[in-house]
C-alpha cells in the first residue's frame, strides 16, 4: 500500500472524529485529484442537522467540487479523482460516484446496512448505473484504517441513546474495543487487485479474511481516533482552496 | 384490516393490479426456502397457558419488529413421562437481545410464573409462504404455521388508494413533463412529493441537469427531496425538535414520470417514503421493476432494513416524452 493512501485516509479518519465530536455520525471523506495528489474537497455527514437522510459526506464533497470548479467540469475532474472515505459508500452515494465517473474509491470499513460497493449491492460494477465517463466501472478498495473507522462508529452508537421508533429491549451498551468481524476481502475486490494494491506478500490476509498488519500497527491507532482535532476543518479548507488553482490550469491547458 | 370481499377497490389479486390502473411492483423471486429467525421459547404447564397468552398480547406482540401472525405461538410436546408441556414462542431475538432481558421481562410480568427451558434455539420462517402446500411443508420442517391465504393478498387488500387523487397528480406530472419537453429540456422528468398531512400542498420537481450550473446528479427526485427540506426550514425557520424521526419525507407518496435510478431509488429509502408510483419504466437504468436494469427492486430489497410500496401506472395511456433508455432518472 502506497503511503499517500494512508496519509489521505488518516485525514478522513480525523475528519470523522471531528464529526463525532460535533454530534454527527462519524463518517467522513476526502476527495483527492490524483495527477497532482491534492485534496480538492472533503465531506462529513450532515444527516442529523439537515434532517434529510440524504446529506451524506460524499455529497458535501461533490458540492464543494461543483461550487469551486463549476458543474460543467465535474465529470472531467472526477475522471482523475480518488475518494478516501471511512465507511463504504451507501448505495445512493456509490451510484452518484459512478454516474460522475470517479476513478477509484478507498474505504475503511464496510457499510453493513446500506453498502453500495460490495456489502449489499455492487453498484460500482453494475450495468444499470450509467457512468458519464468512459470508465464504466470503478474499483472500491476496503480495509484501510478499518478498525479505526469501526471504533468511531462504536463510540457513536454507545453514546447515542435509543431514538429508534420501536426501542429494543437491550442489554446495556458496552463499548467493545477488542473484537472485530473478519474482513471478507473477496466481497469487494479480487485477489489480483488485492495483490496490486497491498503487495503480494500480504495475500495471506486476503485468503484468511484478516486485517492488514502495519496499517493499524497490529492493533488500533488509538491516538488517531482519540486525540481531538478541532483544527482539521480549517486545515482541509486551506488545502482545498490552494488546490483550486492547479486544477483550473490543468483543465484550461487540456482544452 | 378490511375483509377482501368488503374492499371497495377492484383488485386483481393474481396479477397484483388495482382498478386496472396500478400494477404492484414486486420482487418476483418465488421463495421455496424461507429466511429464518431465532425466537425465544419457554416451556410451561398447560394450565398456565392463559398467563402466557396474556403476556404475549400485552408485552411482546406489538413491540416485536418481527410479525408473528403467521405462526402458531404454542406447540404441544409430550414428555418422556407422558405428561404434556407447551412450548411457547415469546418473541424474536430482534426484540430480546439476550437471556437476561427475557428473564427480567418474565419476572416483571408475573413473579411466580413457572417455566423451564428458556432458549433461543428454535427458528421460525420470517414471513409466511405464498401457497398452502408450502405452508404445510414449512410447518413440518420448522415450526407450525397458520394459513391466512397468500400474504400478498392481504398486503394488496390493506393498501389505501384515493384513485381520483392519484390520477390527478399523475396527469399533472405528465403535463409538466410535456411542458418541459416543449421548452427544450432534454430531461423532461418530473416528480411530485405529497405529504400525507398536507396533501393539497404538494411539491413538484423537475430534472434540471440540462441547465447551466447544474450537476449531472440533479435528478428530479433529488431536487424534490431538497425542496421538501427547504420548505420545512422556511416554515419553521429552524428545525427545532431534534427528536422527530429525522426522516424528512416520512410516509410521503412520491409520483414520478420515469422509473428512478439506483441513486434516486435509494434516496427514497433513506427518506422513508411510503409509496412511489411511476409511469414510464426504464428498462436499462430502472431500479424498481425486477425486469429493469440489474433487477435491484430497491423498494423491497431483502438486505435493506426498510422498504416502500411501488406501483406502475398501467391505466389509460399517459405517454411521457421519450428519453434515452440509458438515462438515469
Ligand atoms: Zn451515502
Ligand atoms: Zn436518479
Amino acid at each position: 500500500m502506497e503511503s499517500r493512501h494512508l496519509t489521505h485516509m488518516r485525514q478522513a479518519v480525523k475528519l470523522a472524529k471531528y464529526a463525532l465530536d460535533h454530534n454527527e455520525t462519524p463518517v467522513a471523506c476526502i476527495f483527492v485529484y490524483e495527477p497532482t495528489d491534492e485534496i480538492i474537497a472533503y465531506g462529513m455527514n450532515d444527516t442529523n442537522k439537515s434532517h434529510t437522510g440524504i446529506a451524506h459526506a460524499e455529497f458535501m464533497g461533490i458540492d464543494q467540487i461543483q461550487e469551486k470548479f463549476g458543474a460543467e467540469n465535474l465529470v472531467e475532474i472526477f475522471k482523475d479523482t480518488v475518494l478516501y472515505v471511512t465507511v463504504e459508500p451507501c448505495i445512493m452515494c456509490a451510484s452518484a460516484l459512478k454516474q460522475l465517473g470517479i476513478k477509484r474509491v478507498y474505504f475503511g470499513c464496510g457499510n453493513e446496512r446500506f453498502g453500495g460497493n460490495g456489502t449489499v449491492l455492487t453498484i460500482n460494477k453494475d450495468h444499470s448505473t450509467i457512468s458519464l465517463n468512459e470508465n464504466k466501472t470503478y474499483d472500491a478498495i476496503p480495509g484501510i484504517y478499518r478498525k479505526e473507522a469501526i471504533m468511531l462508529l462504536r463510540y457513536f452508537y454507545v453514546r447515542e441513546n435509543d431514538h429508534a421508533p420501536k426501542p429494543k429491549v437491550k442489554k446495556e451498551r458496552i463499548l467493545d474495543k477488542e473484537t472485530f468481524p473478519p474482513i471478507i476481502w473477496s466481497s469487494y475486490i479480487d485477489r489480483s487487485l488485492f495483490g496490486q494494491e497491498f503487495g503480494l506478500e500480504n495475500l495471506v490476509h486476503f485468503d484468511e479474511n484478516t486485517d492488514l498488519a502495519g496499517i493499524s500497527n497490529h492493533g488500533i491507532d488509538w491516538k488517531l481516533i482519540d486525540d481531538s482535532c478541532d483544527d482539521i476543518v480549517d486545515t482541509l479548507e486551506i488545502t482545498r482552496q490552494k488546490a483550486q488553482i492547479n486544477i483550473h490550469k490543468r483543465i484550461k491547458s487540456t482544452k | 384490516m378490511v375483509k377482501k370481499a368488503l374492499n371497495p377497490l377492484k383488485i386483481d389479486f393474481k396479477k397484483g393490479i388495482i382498478e386496472n390502473k396500478l400494477q404492484q411492483i414486486r420482487n418476483s423471486r418465488t421463495t421455496t426456502t424461507p429466511d429464518l429467525i431465532k425466537v425465544w421459547t419457554i416451556e410451561v404447564n398447560p394450565k398456565d397457558s392463559k398467563y402466557v397468552l396474556d403476556l404475549i398480547r400485552t408485552k411482546t406482540q406489538k413491540q416485536d419488529p418481527i410479525s408473528m401472525l403467521h405462526i402458531k405461538r404454542i406447540r404441544k410436546i409430550t414428555n418422556s413421562d407422558t405428561s404434556v408441556s407447551l412450548v411457547v414462542v415469546i418473541g424474536s431475538v430482534e426484540l430480546f437481545e439476550d437471556k437476561n432481558s427475557v428473564q427480567s421481562m418474565l419476572h416483571s410480568f408475573r413473579k411466580d410464573l413457572k417455566y423451564s427451558n428458556l432458549s433461543s434455539s428454535h427458528e421460525i420462517p420470517k414471513e409466511g409462504p405464498q401457497t398452502k402446500e408450502l405452508m404445510l411443508q414449512w410447518s413440518d420442517e420448522y415450526w407450525p404455521l397458520v394459513w391466512r391465504g397468500n400474504p400478498n393478498d392481504q398486503i394488496l387488500n390493506d393498501y389505501t388508494f384515493n384513485m381520483p387523487f392519484i390520477e390527478d397528480i399523475l396527469l399533472k406530472i405528465h403535463r409538466l413533463s410535456q411542458e418541459q419537453y416543449e421548452n427544450g429540456n432534454i430531461y423532461p422528468i418530473v416528480t411530485a412529493f405529497v405529504d400525507p398531512n398536507d396533501s393539497t400542498n404538494c411539491i413538484y420537481a423537475c430534472d434540471t441537469r440540462a441547465q447551466q450550473e447544474s450537476s449531472p446528479l440533479d435528478h428530479s427526485i433529488r431536487i424534490g427531496i431538497n425542496a421538501v427540506s427547504k420548505r420545512l426550514k422556511e416554515r419553521k425557520k429552524v428545525i427545532d425538535n431534534a427528536h422527530t424521526e429525522g426522516y424528512l419525507c416520512l410516509d410521503f407518496d412520491v409520483y414520478t414520470t420515469h422509473e428512478p435510478c439506483s441513486m434516486c431509488s435509494m434516496a427514497l429509502i433513506h427518506s422513508r417514503i411510503k409509496r412511489c408510483i411511476f409511469i414510464q419504466p426504464m428498462t436499462m437504468t430502472g431500479s424498481l421493476k425486477h425486469k429493469s436494469g440489474d433487477g435491484y427492486c430497491m423498494h423491497q430489497h431483502k438486505l435493506l432494513n426498510s422498504s416502500y410500496e411501488a406501483f406502475q401506472w398501467v391505466g389509460d395511456k399517459l405517454d411521457p416524452p421519450e428519453i434515452s433508455q440509458s438515462t438515469c432518472c
